[in-house]
């Protein structure tokens, strides 16, 4: 059991460096995709500072509190860039076939995809979200000692549950061979959605984001925790579970992809 | 024992019929209207240890589906594959251990990177030992030429190169058994001969058990001894290429050149089996009449401008299996 853990982690460091060697052999697009990212998380951010220029501050966040909810949220999007994103073109590879030559090798399909692409495009979030961070805890005066590890287990928590959705997008391929659109469906609106303050959402919203498609978990849960703000739903404790509530719909997401994955098998295509 | 078991294998796909847009994509998930299509129908076949088969029917006749279903990709819908003692949808990962498997047309290197890397990589997923690996590498790259084009990155190989470095690749890992999806397709003479020499080379140096699917007859003729024939999902003949060839030993065909205007052209005692313009391509059965009175029949009502005799080409034959069935043969000829 070690052993094979240990030789799971070995190989996917392995095939991490030839996938980043693959990614450097264009250079430009690289460079470009790294600020390409940068830029559009700043421009949001800046879309917040014009926001609050004329309001002052909303349901109660200011504005180095809203940058520090959107920027947590990014910077899991980022972790979960670098493992999942290559997820999202799991159906390109359905489609041309290629992705039968991982069910002929000794390994887990879904580990042998996933370590297929170490996706270093996600560096443009890292930037964003860095110096984000670091801008908000110092302009909110934050002293943090044991919130390190709530910020922590926030971005692991966050981590997962964004890619677990993207597992669950990209499976629905092996039923129906074209999945990218679901991204932009589901997946943007939602990350789209929690960029700012659950509390300004209808209660239906805050109910889905919270027990069915756990995106308050991501951010706005452990940012109440951390940022030291109450709210009249959910009690400050919350902000603990994220890993816990990723870990649990991870695992549930990978169950989908693998009944996916059976299906496949079935009809090969 | 044999080494590959098929018994009475069955798979039926069920095909969905598509409903347009998002939405439809969506209520698909829940509600689906299905036609059934057989792949395979009841194919049974051994193979022994060593052996080199060709596996042959024209496109959609199954051969992808049998592969599929032999290297644990598909499951099948009834009957039983053994491979080496493993069924290979149950213990897919212990199979894809003895197997090798090349698609000639969808590469398994890594598309962006030096064909090197691709081997060092499947070092590590196969877990070859540091030897094995440098021996194979030694042997493959004498044989194949791969130094030449180890360092370039695959999206920049030649067809000829990209499939002599998939064929390496499948190597690898020592398998005892080599699934060969057209496998020289595509490539040009020269390449196409060196493939061949190679498969022969593996088969008779390593004992490598060998299935080959293709449509050029030429490797079926250089290769095998032995082929399967199938269309539509079900077994037309298997056994000695040889044997067919025997079969079809009685035959010649007279292609004839002819003067002038030809109308609704016919002779007796031969079957036309192609025309292009005045060039006409005739079967007769030697044994039956001679070219020598064939001729005499044409020359009778038609002006000869050029005429050659020659054996039938295996394309033909299996052209003609196809569409008659080896049975009406059998009874024909023998």
């Amino acid at each position: 059991m070690v052993q094979s853990l240990l030789r799971g982690i070995d190989m996917y460091l392995y095939m991490a460096g030839a996938s980043i060697r693959a990614q450097l052999q264009y250079r430009y697009a690289f460079v470009m995709n790294i600020l390409g990212w940068a830029m559009t998380y700043a421009g949001t951010a800046i879309t917040m500072w014009v926001l609050l220029y004329s309001f002052g501050a909303l349901e109660g966040w200011t504005f180095w509190e809203l940058i520090f909810l959107f920027a947590l949220a990014v910077l899991s999007w980022g972790v979960c860039m670098v493992f999942f994103f290559h997820f999202r073109s799991l159906d390109q590879y359905i489609v041309n076939g290629t992705f039968d030559r991982f069910l002929v090798r000794p390994v887990h399909p879904f580990f042998h995809f996933m370590a297929m692409k170490f996706d270093v495009g996600a560096f443009g979030q890292f930037l964003f979200s860095i110096v984000a961070v670091s801008l908000a805890y110092s302009s909110l005066h934050l002293h943090w000692t044991w919130q390190w590890l709530v910020f922590l287990g926030a971005v692991i928590g966050g981590t997962l549950i964004q890619g677990g959705l993207l597992v669950v997008i990209s499976a629905m391929a092996f039923w129906t061979t074209r999945s990218e659109r679901l991204y932009w469906v589901v997946m943007w609106p939602f990350k789209s959605l929690m960029n700012y303050p659950l509390s300004i959402y209808p209660r239906v919203i805050q109910v889905l984001v919270t027990f069915v498609l756990p995106f308050a978990f991501v951010n706005y849960l452990p940012a109440l925790l951390l940022l030291d703000k109450t709210s009249n739903n959910f009690s400050p404790f919350w902000g603990c579970l994220s890993p816990l509530v990723g870990v649990l719909f991870f695992w549930l997401c990978l169950r989908f992809w693998m009944l996916g994955l059976d299906r496949y098998k079935s009809t090969g295509s | 024992m044999s080494l590959i078991e098929v018994n009475h294998l069955y798979k039926e796909f069920k095909i969905a019929r598509r409903q347009e847009g998002l939405g439809g994509a969506l209520r698909s998930l829940f509600h689906r209207e299905y036609s059934t299509r057989m792949a395979v129908q009841d194919i049974s076949f051994a193979v022994g240890r060593g052996e080199m088969v060709g596996y042959i029917g024209p496109n959609g006749a199954g051969k992808s589906t049998t592969i599929k279903m032999l290297t644990g990709i598909l499951v099948p819908t009834s009957g039983e594959v053994r491979v080496n003692g493993l069924v290979p949808f149950q213990e897919r990962q212990k199979n894809a251990r003895q197997i090798g498997v090349v698609f000639g047309q969808r590469t398994q290197l890594w598309w962006d990177l030096p064909a090197i890397e691709s081997f060092e990589l499947l070092k590590q997923v196969f877990q070859i030992p540091d030897a094995r690996y440098r021996q194979n590498m030694a042997t493959f790259s004498d044989i194949l030429g791969l130094e030449e084009f180890l360092d370039t990155p695959v999206r920049q190989l030649s067809l000829g190169q990209r499939m002599r470095a998939d064929i390496a690749a499948s190597l690898l890992h020592d398998p005892v058994i080599l699934f060969l999806d057209e496998p020289t397709i595509g490539l040009d003479v020269l390449a196409k001969e060196r493939m061949r020499k190679f498969i022969r080379e593996i088969n008779r140096e390593r004992g490598v058990t060998v299935i080959l699917t293709t449509h050029d007859m030429n490797d079926i003729e250089k290769l095998c001894r032995r082929m399967i024939l199938i269309d539509n999902g079900r077994v037309m003949y298997d056994g000695e290429l040889a044997r067919i060839k025997e079969m079809f030993g009685k035959e010649r065909v007279l292609i004839v050149d002819l003067e002038g205007e030809v109308n609704g052209f016919s002779i007796a005692g031969a079957e036309v089996i192609k025309q292009e313009g005045n060039r006409k391509w005739l079967r007769f059965n030697r044994e039956a009449v001679t070219a020598s009175q064939l001729i005499n029949h044409i020359s009778e009502h038609y002006e000869i401008r050029d005429l050659t005799i020659k054996d039938p080409e295996i394309e033909v034959m299996i052209r003609h299996i196809y569409e008659k069935g080896i049975g009406s043969y059998e009874g024909a000829c023998l």
